[in-house]
Formats: C-alpha cells, sequence, structure tokens
C-alpha cells in the first residue's frame, strides 16, 4: 500500500506517495501546473479548468484537471501538449474577459496568481470587445474585510474556507453562470475570527482586508518570518513593512502547528505599533505626575533603590520572549539569595499535567488520536487555531468528547458534548463518569489526545484531575495542556518558579515587597483580580513598569519603561504549546527611546555591576537552552538551519508552582472572547471596535427567568455598575450567564459574590426618546 | 406509420381521468406490482430488465439493466427519478407524470423491489406546477391504499417516495446537479470521478437515477416480459419511446412509435408535414443539446445508434423542425442565449464562454457583425469543446457548455454561408 506510484509525465518518469493528487505529485517533483482553484489545504473542487493536462485513457488522450485526478500507477501525463496550452490559454482569456484592468490600484497586483500565470500561460491580447460585466466595487462585508466581487473569479476558495476549515459559512455564491458572485447573506456580516485567511488565499484581490488596503505594494515590502506570540499555538507568520511600518501579517504553513492558517486577531491586531500613544521615553513619578527623563536617571534611581530593599517581585507579562524571561531570572538570582518570586500574568493559570507518567501530545496527535478530548476554556476564543486542528481531526474521523459549558462552539462537531447532568455549574465533574456513553465507547481502550485547561479561573484544581486520572487509568492518553497566554510556555522553562495572578493577588502587598517590576502586564484592566491587585499595588513603595502604553496597571508605576514589542520589534524564541520553540524575528525600528525588556534588564544590571553574563542576545538565548542536546538546542543557530523554520521541539522541565485553587462558588461562567478591551485592540483602529462591546451571554430560558423586557440590563455590585447587553447564546445550559472579563469593567467585579442582574431603565427610556 | 401505445395507452383511452387511482386499477394498474412484490424475486425482475434492452429515456441511452446491475452494495440505498425535464423542445414526461403519475408509482415501486430500495425521490422542475400536483396526490393516493408505505401490498416491503420540486434550474437535470440540489445545495453537476451516483450519490450512498419514461415502461415490460419488449423497434433501439414534435410542423406534439422509422417518415405522416407546405431547412434530432442536421437528411433512422452515427444524438427525443425560411443565426442563437442562462457558473470555460459566444452570435445576428467574429467563434468553441468534435471533449465538469458549441459547429458546418452573408463585407460609416 505505501509503495511509490510511478507515473510518467511529460515523458519523464516520476515517483510519488501513493494516494496523492495529480497537481501534487507534479508540483512534488518541479512540474509546475497552473492553477487558481486548488490549495493545499481545501478539498479539490476543479472548477476553474486551470489545471487541465492530458491523460492517455483507453479511449485516447483526455482532458482532465489534476487537481481533482488521483494519480495511479503508470499513468501518462502531457502537461504541455497543445491541447493543453490551448485549454490553459482559453481558460485564462475566458478569465480575464471579466476581469477588471484595475492593477495599478490593486493590492495584489505584484503577488497576483491572476497575473503571473497570465503572464506564463496566458494569451497576448484580448479578443473581447463587449461591455465587462460589472458590480459595485468593494463592499464590506465585515467591519474587516471588503469585497470587489468585479476581481472575482469564483474560485471558491474563500467559500470552502469559512465551510470546510473555519465552519462559519458566511460567504456563499450566490446566482448562477455569468452572474454568480461571493456574497454574505442578508443582514448576516462575514463575521468570522477567521476571515482574513480568505483574503491571504484569495487568488486575485477581491478580498481585501481594511488594515492594508492602499497601504503598500507588494514590490516595496520587507519581510520577515517570525512567530505569533498572541498564544500558545505560536502560529508561524510572515511579517510585512513598508518605510518601516508595519503593515501586514500572513499566515505561513508550518504543517505541525497552523497550516498557514491564523486568527484575525493574530492577523490583524498590528497597529498598534505605530500608534501615537505608545511611549517612546521613560517616565518617571515626580509628585503625582510622569515626567520624561532618561534611561540612565533611572537606572541610578533603581540602583539605589535595589541596594536598599531586598523584596523584589516580578510580575510578568507573557508577550515577552524566552531570552527575557531568562534575563530577568538571571537579574533576580543575583538580587538576593532567595528564591525569585516570578507571577505570571494569567488568572487561568495552575500546574497544569507535565508530571513524567504523563505523555505530552503534539498539536499534529490529533489527526493521529481514535478520540479528541476537550475540557478547557472555549478553544475557538482563546487558542483559535488550535480550534481549527480539533475541527480537522473530526473531519479525518476522530471522535470528539467535549466536557464543560465553555467550550459550546464546538457543539456543533462534538459527537459527545457533556454539560450540565454531568458538570456542576461550578465545572465539578459528576461520579457518573465512568457509565457514560461516549466514555465507554470513545475512551476506555482508545488512543485519546485530550486538550486540557482550567475552564474558568474559580474551577478546582481537584475537579480537572480527575478526569485526568480516568482517562490515563483507562485509555492510552496525550495531554496538550491548554493554557492560553501568549508565551506562558516559555515561562514554564525559562524562570525557576512560577506562580499565577491568583498568588499575587493575595501575597504581594507593600508588606512583603518594596520593589515591584510589573513587566507587559495589565492585571487591573484584563484580570479578575483588578481589585484587590489595584489596592495592593498603590501601597507598593517602588513599582517599574516596563510597558508599551500607559494603562490602568502601567499608570501606578513609578517608573515607566517604553518597551519594543514582541511582534516586529525585537529578536527571540517563542515556546508553544507543545514545547516546539521558534524564532520571533525583527522587522521594523521601536519607535522613540523603546528598547526591548532584556536590554533595559542588561544595562541595569551592567550599571549595579551585578556581573551575571546577560550583556547579549545570544548569551541569554545559549542559556535559556542549557542542558539540552546540542542537536535540538532551539538557539539561533540551529533555528535558522532551513530544516529548523518550524521551529524545534524539546522536552523542558516545567517550574510551575502555583497553589491550589478549591474552586470557588459562582454563579457566573467567567471567560474571555477573542477581541476584548486590552491596550494593543484598543489601538489597533481596524479591529478595536471588535473588542468593545459589553455583553452577557445566556440561553431563552435563562434569560425569561430574569424578567427581563430588553436587550439592556445593568450589572451591580456595591459601587461598580455595568451596563451591558443581552446576548441569547441557545448553547449555553439553562441557568448558566456567561460574562466575557476581557471587555472593558466586565472584570471588575468580586465574582464570588452575588451581582445582580437588573433592566436598565435609563438605557430603555433613552430608547422611547 | 402508425403509433405503438405501450404507455400512453391508459390516457389515451381515458382522455378526462388518466390520473386518478380508481381508473388506473379499471385498467388493471397496480396489479403487475403486486404480483411481482408478492410472487417474484428481484433478480427476476432485474432480468426482465435486461432481456428487454431498453436503454434510458433520459438522454444518454444508457442501458438501464445493466446501470441497475452497476448499485454499489449498501444497506442503504435511493432512487431518484430525474423528472427535471427541461431541454427546450422536450415534453414527453409532462404528460407521463401529468395525465399517468400512477404507471410512474407502479414502476417505482417494481424498480425498489428490484433494487432493494427504500426510499425514492421525484425531482420534478419547479415550472411543472401541475404535473408536481397530480403525482403528489397519486403518491398521497397510493400512500392511503397502503401501496407505499410500510408493508405494501401486504408484503414485508417498505418503500417511501417523496415528491420534491426544483427551483427552475436547467441544471439540474443533470444527475448529480439534482442530487445537490435535492440535498438542497447549490444546483451544481459533481465531480465524476469520484461522485459517481451509482457508488457515492444521494448523501453519498449508492443511487440510482432514472428518467421518468424509463421507469413508467417499467411495469408494462415486467408484466408482458422483457423479451416481448425486445421484439419492438430494432436492435439497440428496442421498445417504443414518446417523441416529442415541435417547429414549423402541421401537428407538433408527443407521439409513441417504436424506434426504427425515419424522420422523414415521422414528419411527413405523424406531424403531417412542414407547416405551409414548406421544406425542411435544418431539424434537431434529439433536444436543444443535439447537432442539427440539414433538411436533405431526413432519411436518417430514429434509433440511438444511427443518430449517433451521423455525429448527433437521439438524446431526450425532442424533434425540432426548422423551415426553409428560419433564420438559423437566430435559432442558434437563442439555443446559446439559454444555455448561457441556464450554466451554473462552476467552471470557467462554461460560465464566461457561454455568455460570449451569445454576445457574439447576437452581434452577428443583428449585422453587425466582423468578419473575425467567425473565426472567435470557433476558436471560443473550440476552448469549451476542444476539437470541435462528437460525441464532444470537454474542458468542462458537465456537457452544458459542450451543449452550447452544438449549434454553433451545425451551423457553421453546414450553412456558414448564410452566417457569411450576415456579416457586411466593409465597414459601414
Amino acid at each position: 500500500m505505501n509503495e511509490n506510484v510511478k507515473i510518467n509525465v511529460n515523458g519523464t518518469e516520476i515517483q510519488s506517495a501513493p494516494n496523492k493528487l495529480l497537481i501534487e505529485a507534479c508540483e512534488d517533483s518541479g512540474i509546475h501546473i497552473p492553477r487558481f482553484c486548488w490549495h493545499k489545504r481545501l478539498d479539490p473542487v476543479g472548477m476553474c479548468r486551470m489545471c487541465l493536462v492530458e491523460i492517455e485513457t483507453p479511449r485516447g488522450k483526455m482532458l482532465v484537471p489534476s487537481c481533482t485526478t488521483n494519480i495511479t500507477d503508470d499513468m501518462v501525463v502531457d502537461t504541455e501538449s497543445d491541447v493543453v496550452k490551448k485549454a490553459q490559454e482559453g481558460v485564462l482569456e475566458f478569465l480575464l474577459i471579466n476581469h477588471p484592468l484595475d492593477c495599478p490600484v490593486c493590492d495584489k497586483a505584484g503577488e497576483c496568481p491572476l497575473q503571473d500565470q497570465t503572464m506564463s500561460y496566458g494569451p497576448g491580447e484580448s479578443r473581447f470587445v463587449e461591455e465587462k460585466r460589472h458590480f459595485e466595487k468593494p463592499i464590506p462585508i465585515s467591519e474587516i474585510i471588503l469585497l470587489d466581487r468585479e476581481r472575482c473569479i469564483l474560485c471558491a476558495r474563500c467559500t470552502r474556507f469559512s465551510d470546510e476549515i473555519s465552519g462559519d459559512p458566511l460567504i456563499e455564491f450566490i446566482q448562477r453562470g455569468n452572474k454568480t458572485e461571493v456574497n454574505t447573506f442578508p443582514n448576516e456580516p462575514f463575521k468570522s475570527y477567521f476571515s482574513g485567511n480568505t483574503v491571504q488565499i484569495c487568488p486575485v484581490g477581491a478580498l481585501t482586508s481594511t488594515s492594508y488596503r492602499f497601504k503598500a505594494r507588494p514590490w516595496d515590502l520587507k519581510s520577515v518570518r517570525s512567530t505569533c506570540s498572541g498564544c500558545p499555538v505560536g502560529c508561524s507568520i510572515e511579517l510585512n513593512s513598508s518605510q518601516n511600518k508595519m503593515l501586514r501579517i500572513l499566515g505561513v504553513d508550518n504543517d505541525n502547528v497552523n497550516q498557514g492558517w491564523m486568527c484575525d486577531k493574530g492577523r490583524y491586531n498590528f497597529e498598534y505599533l505605530n500608534s501615537d500613544l505608545r511611549l517612546t521615553s521613560p517616565l518617571k513619578k515626580i509628585n503625582g505626575e510622569f515626567q520624561k527623563t532618561t534611561i540612565k536617571d533611572i537606572y541610578s534611581d533603581l540602583d539605589e533603590i535595589l541596594k536598599n530593599n531586598n523584596n523584589v517581585k516580578f510580575l510578568l507579562g507573557t508577550n515577552i520572549t524566552n531570552e527575557e524571561y531568562v534575563s530577568f531570572n538571571e537579574f533576580a538570582k543575583k538580587l538576593t539569595d532567595e528564591e525569585p518570586s516570578f507571577y505570571i500574568n494569567d488568572d487561568l493559570l495552575y500546574e497544569g499535567f507535565f508530571e513524567d507518567d504523563i505523555q505530552l501530545a503534539k498539536i499534529n496527535d490529533l489527526n493521529e488520536a481514535d478520540t479528541v478530548v476537550v475540557w478547557s476554556e472555549d478553544l475557538k476564543e482563546n487558542l483559535p487555531v488550535l480550534y481549527l486542528r480539533v475541527r480537522q481531526a473530526v473531519k479525518n474521523g476522530a471522535k470528539l468528547i467535549v466536557f464543560g459549558h465553555s467550550n459550546s462552539t464546538l457543539l456543533d462537531i462534538a459527537d459527545y458534548f457533556y454539560t450540565d447532568d454531568v458538570i456542576s455549574k461550578n465545572f465539578e465533574i459528576g461520579d457518573s463518569l465512568p457509565m457514560l456513553e461516549g466514555v465507554e465507547k470513545f475512551i476506555n481502550d482508545k488512543n485519546v489526545t485530550a486538550i486540557i485547561g482550567k475552564s474558568t479561573p474559580f474551577q478546582a484544581d481537584e475537579s480537572i484531575k480527575k478526569l485526568v486520572s480516568y482517562l490515563q487509568k483507562y485509555s492510552n492518553l496525550k495531554i496538550l495542556n491548554a493554557f492560553s497566554t501568549g508565551n506562558v510556555y516559555g515561562a514554564f522553562h525559562t524562570l525557576s518558579s512560577i506562580k499565577n495572578l491568583s498568588d499575587f493577588s493575595e501575597e504581594v502587598n507593600s508588606d512583603n515587597t518594596d520593589v515591584l517590576f510589573v513587566v507587559g502586564a495589565d492585571p487591573i484592566g484584563k484580570s479578575i483580580y483588578s481589585n484587590q491587585i489595584k489596592k495592593n499595588i498603590k501601597d507598593i513603595d517602588n513599582v517599574v513598569c516596563l510597558d508599551l502604553f500607559i494603562h490602568e496597571t502601567s499608570e501606578l508605576g513609578n517608573y515607566i519603561i517604553p518597551t519594543s514589542s514582541t511582534l516586529g520589534e525585537k529578536e527571540g524564541t517563542f515556546t508553544n504549546i507543545e514545547f516546539r520553540t521558534s524564532r520571533i524575528d525583527k522587522l521594523v525600528p521601536s519607535p522613540g527611546q523603546a528598547l526591548s525588556d532584556w536590554e533595559f534588564i542588561s544595562g541595569l544590571s551592567n550599571f549595579m555591576k551585578l556581573d551575571n553574563n546577560i550583556d547579549s542576545l545570544e548569551e541569554l538565548n545559549i542559556k535559556a537552552y542549557e542542558g539540552l542536546a546540542q542537536q535540538t538546542k532551539p538557539i539561533f543557530d540551529n533555528l535558522d538551519k532551513p530544516s529548523n523554520l518550524d521551529g524545534i521541539l524539546n522536552n523542558f522541565e516545567v517550574n510551575i508552582s502555583t497553589s491550589e485553587n478549591s474552586g470557588t462558588n459562582c454563579d457566573y461562567f467567567v471567560g474571555k472572547k477573542l477581541y476584548g478591551d486590552n491596550v494593543t485592540i484598543r489601538y489597533s483602529h481596524s479591529i478595536s471596535l471588535l473588542g468593545a462591546k459589553q455583553f452577557i451571554e445566556a440561553n431563552n430560558s435563562t434569560i425569561s427567568k430574569l424578567n427581563l423586557n430588553s436587550t439592556k440590563c445593568l450589572l451591580s455590585q456595591d459601587e461598580v455598575e455595568v451596563p451591558v447587553d443581552f446576548i441569547e447564546n441557545e448553547k449555553l445550559s439553562d441557568g448558566i450567564i456567561f460574562i466575557p472579563i476581557n471587555r472593558r469593567n466586565l472584570n471588575k467585579f468580586d465574582f464570588s459574590k452575588k451581582i445582580s442582574i437588573t433592566p436598565n431603565h435609563s438605557k430603555a427610556a433613552l430608547n422611547v426618546n | 406509420m402508425k403509433e405503438t401505445l405501450l404507455l400512453t395507452k391508459h390516457m389515451r383511452s381515458n382522455p378526462e381521468d388518466s390520473h386518478l387511482i380508481e381508473v388506473y386499477e379499471k385498467s388493471n394498474g397496480y396489479k403487475t406490482a403486486k404480483k411481482v412484490l408478492l410472487q417474484e424475486s428481484p433478480e427476476k425482475v432485474l432480468e426482465e430488465i435486461k432481456d428487454s434492452n431498453i436503454r434510458g429515456r433520459g438522454g444518454a441511452g444508457f442501458p438501464t439493466g445493466i446501470k441497475w446491475g452497476f448499485l454499489a452494495e449498501d444497506e442503504e440505498r435511493y432512487l431518484v427519478i430525474n423528472a427535471d425535464e427541461s431541454e427546450p423542445g422536450t415534453f414527453k414526461d409532462r404528460i407521463l407524470l401529468e395525465r399517468d403519475p400512477h404507471q410512474l408509482i407502479e414502476g417505482i415501486i417494481i424498480t425498489c423491489f428490484a433494487a432493494n430500495i427504500k426510499n425514492a425521490f421525484i425531482y420534478i422542475r419547479g415550472e411543472y406546477a401541475k404535473p408536481a400536483r397530480r403525482v403528489q396526490n397519486a403518491v398521497e393516493q397510493a400512500y392511503q391504499k397502503g401501496y407505499l408505505g410500510k408493508k405494501i401490498f401486504g408484503s414485508d416491503i417498505d418503500l417511501d417516495v417523496v415528491v420534491h420540486l426544483g427551483a427552475g434550474a436547467y441544471i439540474c437535470g443533470e444527475e448529480t446537479a439534482l442530487l445537490n440540489s435535492l440535498e438542497g445545495r447549490r444546483g451544481e453537476p459533481r465531480l465524476k470521478p469520484p461522485y459517481f451516483p451509482a457508488v457515492k450519490g444521494l448523501y453519498m450512498k449508492p443511487t440510482l437515477v432514472n428518467n421518468v419514461e424509463t421507469i413508467s415502461s417499467v411495469p408494462w415490460i415486467v408484466e408482458n416480459t422483457g423479451k416481448e419488449y425486445n421484439k419492438l423497434g430494432v436492435e439497440g433501439s428496442t421498445g417504443t419511446r414518446i417523441f416529442s414534435l415541435s417547429g414549423h410542423i402541421n401537428t407538433p406534439g408527443n407521439y409513441e412509435i417504436e424506434m426504427g422509422s425515419s424522420f422523414g417518415e415521422f414528419v411527413e405522416t405523424l406531424g403531417n408535414g412542414v407547416r405551409n407546405g414548406k421544406d425542411v431547412k435544418a431539424y434537431i434530432p434529439g433536444g436543444a443539446s443535439a447537432p442539427w442536421f440539414r433538411g436533405d437528411q431526413l432519411d436518417i433512422k430514429m434509433t440511438i445508434d444511427d443518430v449517433a452515427n451521423n455525429n448527433s444524438m437521439l438524446g431526450s427525443g425532442a424533434v425540432v423542425i426548422m423551415d426553409e425560411e428560419t433564420n438559423l443565426v437566430s435559432a442558434a442563437k437563442s439555443i446559446v442565449s439559454f444555455f448561457a442562462h441556464e450554466s451554473c457558473g462552476q467552471c470557467t470555460p462554461c460560465r464566461e464562454g457561454t455568455t460570449w459566444l451569445e454576445m457574439i452570435l447576437e452581434r452577428v445576428a443583428s449585422g453587425r457583425g466582423r468578419t473575425s467574429d467567425i473565426d472567435l467563434l470557433l476558436d471560443v468553441c473550440d476552448n469549451i469543446s476542444p476539437g470541435l468534435s462528437w460525441p464532444p471533449k470537454m474542458t468542462t465538469i458537465c456537457p452544458l457548455g459542450p451543449s452550447a458549441v452544438s449549434p454553433i459547429t451545425s451551423l457553421m458546418n453546414d450553412f456558414r454561408d448564410e452566417v457569411e452573408s450576415l456579416i457586411p463585407t466593409k465597414i459601414l460609416l
């Protein structure tokens, strides 16, 4: 079965793995067949007819589309015969007769498959003298995507992507024949978390994005390959800039990770880099007012402070490279003899499952598994590309079992979806687990790949362990620990000990902390421990913030150091959810005096004469991977080898030591939406509105029990009052109310106490007027 | 030349109420089905169909017995009756649906018995409102009588029949597009391979797709044996066929005849000659997709093979007569317009090419043609159907695009002078 297939192409014999499409087999052997509709990651449809080739059949030579023809042994193929050339030229002429000649103003021109293939395979001149087909020029089909139907060649790549890959088929063909067009349904915009992929795979300039439209010409672009640090999936990406401005991010096809796809947040959350509000010079708070100062001034202040105070703590964000984590670790070690205290800005962080007897999964293991089990926070909102990979696994035949209320976005494709009757409101698993049909049929004795994480910050660690120990006992289990913030996996192996935000809110206060470093973290603006942390930080004498912007947390700092963004402004490495380490690279300069976190720490160390050998990025890079075998060390030299561009897998020792969470009784189910109200999204104007709406979700019967007569209501607790919209979500169970805590002010409640929901009379009154 | 009435016998003898179940049963309706289900074996039925040598009446003329034999094994298999009769010039299925729906249902019962099928669908074109109503009523009557549903005729066989209406697309007559439409998708032909209906058909299950006339013939064949049916007509084109005669003819209409006589005889006797005593300039032997024959080719025999040997097709049995006064360029243009309008839009050559051909023909027909237009027409045709041969080669998934090429190649092969005469020799200022 696995023997290679021999086929003859243009008189030359080529070998290929079996079960391949002719177009792929030829491509692998360096024979390019032109195409528009065929895409490696989408099901073939054979619509554009550009890839027609001739094959020998018992009835003579036949024209067949190479994208829908499977290779068979001894197949004889001609990709260059006169008939083939004529057919290809004909198809191109047909495509061009109604294609507008607006290449001079088209974003795609210069990297356009239609342009390129017309040059290579097309007719020299036009014989079409009639009027071309006309449509209204670009129409917005969502906040971030525009559609120009005149340019569309109806290849169905976008419609197939939305249907097959992302599972939100919001764009479709309408009309037929010569009038066929791609469009959205009435009053239903293309509101997909993955819509940017359709712009990337559009073979013409029909789909464009608001953020890149008319910004640059492809031949002016500089580009570099990097890794998205938005979530631990770590998608391989290409950054594009022109005139030192970041303008576009593209997905790179990394078979192990993102397979070319990205989520829209990863793709469009970059405009903040050029925001006028970026910090460009160091600030020092004097008499309650920030004043510009110099780095050197800050160094000398900190030198003084650190020499006189021993209690130093660090709250680190997760948009930090591994090298920078190492710099903080090395720096902290020199300050005191005690174990340094690092807190990670993640309210869902817990110890996870990294023990020796646990088999850790790779993302690709999803494809090999009999059954995929998911019990974590909402994958679609928090690890979007992993959500795509789960969809892919199901499409390839894996069974999907989902636990809990949080992953309702997987309801449509799940074989078993266990909520109310199995999982309590507080995410505790019942005793009925072994008796469940899905468990009996598809977990016991099966190859299971489980995506396991906390569904909500209030979930008891014990309840997760209960499921995992069952799975471990009765199935051949591989675990993918689902943490969802940035480079948190990098922190796991570079920092000597790690605690979470809950620990931070309980442990760190002015009594035990003299100096607090807050690096790229806004727990007051984003986390559920907002109030507590605000209270604690306020009283700490020396708060040093390293950040891109002034926000709710950094404004409490005594010093703010402007830093470079992990997105295209610095170099380093990133470790993803399967412990694959890949390169983060630099493309654009940092604004003003902004510098990398490690540069600041290295400078400070030198100023203080700490003698900790963190003078260069290379030193830090090597330090980060001490103890690994030379071959698989993700040091720059290794990562830059062509074979390692997709990253290097390693087994790391993980140092998480969070306190056990025994669970909190909470009437609400809190979680994060993909787009939130964090500073970077707020200052990326293309997507800023997407994370602005304040709302809560519940199903219809829950809503009716609350006696609300409009879609507006008021959440209130003590002095906190937040007006929100009510959104019906029938996928939620009865009695469950979802509060997205990354929307503005929705994290300001004490979730262990009652929050009252009342009709918002003021808003209702306004509506009447 | 006389008609031979097998399928239309019942409707002819009961012109007012042949569609009612009581009337149908009075003419011995459903007796065959009942007898077959209670006494015969599926193998026996298949044997009769094979013996009859009946070939599909939808257009392609594939031997029905062999088609049934190809149906892949599966627990779930379907029968789909293609009643999406939309080929311009064809109106034979209409009378079968409208005036003898029970004959079709009886055919369905026997077919499903033979092929071990429990679910059948009748896909009727949306414009056939009255036929659809009649079929729907007939299905309901059959359910009431216990001829459909659970344990039909008291046997242990179940059969459900669903009537489904199209939404006005010619392409849904193409069997795989029909299946897409039936599943609620866009009516677009599927790729073959891999989606051959007999293997991966409706809902990806093995599916038999047969024409109304084919299945309506089944009760007669099974009742009178395949050997008797095989005696009718000629070898290769056995049995009777309902031809839809239209165009410049004195008595247009549906005629059920044995295959084998010539088109000329058909036109003269049953059609009572060309209107106003004119000569035939050209005629279409098998529906709008078929290449035309000239008026001097009326001696061609009305059999599937004879027509095919003359580079056209008997297709759906629609004979369209064009007399000597016909503007053939306009005729070709209206056929091409039809196909351009009905293209599903999947394949580039068909979507763009048919409309372009329409534009060029429009220009030529209205006297604004260019001398280069004849070559251009032929070259555009060649890009849709390489080589312009018959049967057509295709750059498309289904034959709709190449169908639009047929009238143009006929025009250019046989009536090129007429096209050239419409093109001004010099530019008029």
